[in-house]
């Protein structure tokens, strides 16, 4: 989603994106390595707790703005929230979906969602959910005065009612596979509709708080330091009763001192460590770095389809001459894989047989500078001048930029840095004046369901995430194909073709995919490693390790 | 004395009235849509897009939308952010306790270092004068995130006796001490300043006829030094310091931001980068208010310092 990918690229200023590598299978344990670089070993899970504990401490690398499901589209809120409010469905740790609020969903016909909810669950509050919650948790999106950030996944959507006790109905106006995916992600959120309706404007924020299911419930939330998570006695899930009373989150924004935080024991963990501490971490004996499955890419976008870039021959040839296991060893310490195409392989969890097939008919990127030099004069841009953003929010993005501009140097094209403030970086990915006269942006996105259909939306026209304006009509119909197909399988074939397609025109040109991470003090361990805890209740597998 | 401080009090509100309509439309005016970024950049209708222009006033009239934030302003209520869907004022009061321990931390340190090094360069001609000179001028000469630059490389990276960014938090002390850094970071030039402006203050009245006259009649080199010049001297002192004082409050904006700290300043750099205009236009207001209050202090703190400065006779000039 357009959504996600802004999102990755904020979060990828502090995070290692990832990927299953190889290995299709998240759920088992697999292993990437540059070549001639590091070794290192992706895993859902961590080692199982041991026993309970009365608190622990997590680091996020800012506040979340809010509590907000419809607004909960960036890992700091979704890292809190995953614990708190729960969706009618679950991504679990090997990237599957799975019962949650919904027993099951069925799909009489393309148009007709019918959604069967769990019975006996009940709210922070004390109150038993109904459909009349799903109904207005769901609406919530629809409502423009809310201004979901979510919006833009319901605009299929004709109506959504209850049509039991425990049974509501979305009826589409066009066939939509991706909208009962994300069910799963942060549009699915199930909250009270009394405490909706008594907070109003105020709800998900320091003041009001959220009223969810989860199996923590939100105590305080100190601004501009903590906000501390207490145990539901009540929880519904016996398989996921929360080893620890308390969880604290507290908010660290530069990626020294957060690693200094859990070196020092004053933090006990935290998702997304920084690439500068990979080293530090791995060798430390106060806790221990896990990587898990991840469906994030690092990709440059190009966001000028007019310029140098607009000719197809230059896009290739860039590509061509990007070294990609050198920006591998300097931007992310070497723990992550070339990328073949846009969509990481560990976005394809939807079909995880057939990933490894997709893939490996997919042509390698070549890194050629002699036949790189040949399409940049055959293209007539010898000396032209291209724009890439830098921004030292994280130092993947300084290091990717100068390594476009050494691979640019080397092809005859003038590539030129701009500077961005750190906090000026997300504005290029909404704010057509911040990025004007900027030609291509490191990004670094997820996505929020198991299915890469989701990353390749982003590349219809007129998609928010389609930064270039590419524009492509044989792509379009066949996305439009692809979401109306039901089964995993055949939609992942159609959603493979979409996937030559963007390596053919190249909207994005594809760099790395790294592994989600974790990094465990030596007091706790237990947390599911990989990017599904964004919504997966992680926390209550945290224990004592010992 | 009551004429003086009515006067004093309407200048003081109308200077607000004026920096608030100056703010509100330097907000206004500047290029970006808070819409765009409330919404993440995600697409949504125009229905949606309309409802929250809606929400924010932003539809009305530049002059009513003006005159509808004064109002409320008035009854306290700064309006609601747009990034944290809050209220400014809540947003503000839980950023504040940082800042008013780094402003006030930075102030015992500029009020030290600039009133000691002063009162020690004027009193010691030669060697000390010329070091504390050469030290002042680099002090003053240097901008706040240079500062800032230099002592987490040195104290925090290099050495390691004091924390990197961040403000603690737990216990008073803790934050004391994560503070440190940045607080020294702050009082750097102003402290220079201060110790200079103590100088020359101090050489004046030690030239000065009854301060000759005090020696002349035996008066102890202390005494002569305590009454005869500290206190004459004190004056300008105040006067620049009180002033230093509201400068402080804008320079925590770069401080803070530099080394992590969530109080107001940084609170207020967040908020112009992604346009959120309620939160900026309260941090400009509240800081402009502290600026016009604390030279309204100096002003009133003069005749007990300087007795042959009376009220009345400044007011009237």
């Amino acid at each position: 989603m357009r959504t996600s990918r802004s999102t990755a690229l904020l979060a990828g200023a502090v995070a290692l994106a990832a990927t299953v590598s190889g290995c299709s299978g998240a759920s088992s344990t697999s292993a990437g390595s540059a070549k001639g670089g590091t070794t290192y070993q992706v895993s859902a899970d961590t080692p199982a707790a041991k026993g309970s504990i009365s608190s622990f401490s997590w680091s996020l690398y800012a506040e979340p703005y809010s509590l907000d499901y419809t607004q909960a589209w960036d890992y700091p809120p979704n890292t809190v929230l995953a614990n708190v409010c729960e969706q009618l469905f679950r991504i679990t740790p090997d990237m599957k979906i799975a019962p949650g609020l919904a027993v099951k969903s069925a799909n009489p016909d393309p148009l007709t969602w019918v959604y069967t909810l769990r019975s006996g669950v009940k709210f922070h509050s004390g109150s038993t959910m109904t459909a009349d919650d799903v109904v207005a948790s769901l609406k919530r999106h629809l409502d423009p005065a809310v201004g979901s950030a979510w919006g833009s996944a319901f605009k299929n959507v004709a109506s959504v009612t209850k049509t039991g006790p425990l049974e509501v109905t979305i009826k589409l106006n066009k066939p939509d596979v991706l909208l009962d995916e994300l069910m799963a992600a942060s549009p699915g959120t199930i909250e009270s509709a009394a405490f909706l309706a008594r907070t109003g404007r105020d709800y998900g924020n320091p003041k009001a708080g959220v009223d969810c299911t989860g199996p923590y419930t939100l105590g305080t939330w100190a601004q501009g330091d903590s906000i501390t998570l207490k145990k539901n006695p009540t929880y519904w899930d016996s398989t996921l009763t929360p080893k620890a009373e308390s969880v604290k989150f507290v908010f660290i924004q530069d990626p020294a001192a957060r690693t200094n935080a859990w070196l020092s024991g004053s933090v006990d963990g935290g998702y997304l460590v920084p690439a500068t501490s990979i080293g530090q971490l791995k060798s430390t004996s106060r806790g221990k770095l896990y990587f898990g499955p991840n469906t994030a890419a690092s990709d440059l976008a190009v966001f000028n389809l007019k310029g140098t870039l607009g000719d197809l021959k230059v896009r290739k040839a860039l590509s061509m001459a990007l070294d990609r296991q050198s920006i591998i060893k300097a931007a992310v310490a070497g723990v992550a894989v070339p990328a073949k195409a846009p969509a990481a392989r560990g976005a394809w969890q939807t079909a995880p047989d057939r990933t490894e097939r997709y893939f490996s008919d997919l042509p390698d990127l070549v890194y050629d500078i002699d036949d790189a030099k040949k399409l940049i004069k055959e293209a007539g841009a010898t000396g032209k001048k291209v724009v890439i953003a830098s921004s030292t929010l994280t130092p993947e993005i300084t290091v990717v930029a100068n390594a476009v501009q050494a691979a640019g140097k080397q092809i005859g094209l003038d590539v030129q840095i701009k500077p961005i403030a750190p906090d000026a970086y997300t504005a290029l990915f909404t704010d057509p004046h911040a990025s004007a006269g900027i030609d291509l942006v490191f990004t670094n996105g997820y996505i929020n369901s198991p299915d890469p259909l989701e990353f390749y939306q982003s590349f219809r026209t007129g998609d928010f995430g389609n930064y270039g304006k590419y524009s492509n009509p044989e792509f379009d119909a066949l996305y439009d194909r692809a979401t109306a197909v039901a089964d995993p399988a055949a939609r992942a074939d159609l959603t493979a073709e979409l996937q030559k397609i963007a390596l053919r025109d190249l909207p994005a040109i594809p760099l790395y995919e790294a592994p989600h991470s974790v990094f465990l003090g030596s007091r706790i361990t237990g947390a599911p490693a990989g990017i599904a805890q964004l919504y997966y209740p992680w926390a209550a597998k945290i224990g004592s390790a010992n | 004395m009551t004429r003086y401080l009515l006067g004093r009090l309407l200048g003081l509100v109308t200077v607000l009235l004026i920096t608030s309509f100056l703010v509100f439309s330097a907000v206004h005016l500047a290029p970006g849509d808070p819409v765009s970024f409330l919404l993440k950049g995600h697409p949504v209708s125009p229905e949606t897009k309309a409802a929250i222009r809606a929400q924010y006033h932003l539809d009305d009239p530049f002059f009513t939308q003006y005159l509808k934030w004064v109002g409320d302003v008035l009854h306290g209520d700064f309006g609601r952010s747009v990034q944290f869907r809050h209220d400014v004022g809540s947003l503000i009061g839980s950023r504040l306790p940082s800042t008013a321990l780094l402003v006030g931390y930075s102030a015992v340190l500029v009020c030290l270092c600039g009133v000691l090094a002063g009162i020690l360069a004027a009193l010691r001609p030669g060697a000390i004068d010329r070091v504390v000179l050469l030290c002042t001028g680099v002090a003053t000469a240097t901008p706040p995130f240079v500062s800032a630059i230099v002592l987490v490389s040195l104290f925090s990276v290099q050495l390691g006796w004091f924390p990197g960014p961040g403000d603690g938090g737990t216990g008073f002390a803790d934050r004391l001490y994560h503070l440190t850094l940045p607080a020294f970071a702050l009082a750097v030039t102003l402290a220079g300043l201060l110790a200079r402006v103590t100088r020359s203050s101090m050489l004046d009245q030690l030239g000065r006829e009854h301060v000759e006259v005090a020696r002349s009649r035996g008066v102890a080199e202390g005494d002569v030094v305590r009454r005869h010049v500290l206190r004459n001297a004190l004056g300008p002192i105040v006067t620049v310091g009180g002033t230093m004082l509201a400068g402080l409050l804008v320079s925590t904006s770069i401080v803070e931001t530099a080394f992590n700290v969530s109080g107001v300043g940084s609170l207020l750099v967040q908020s112009v980068t992604v346009k959120d205009f309620p939160v900026v236009q309260a941090i400009t207001l509240i800081t402009v208010a502290a600026f016009v209050l604390v030279n309204l202090v100096v002003d009133l703190l003069a005749p007990l310092i300087d007795p042959r400065l009376t009220l009345t006779r400044r007011g009237a000039s």
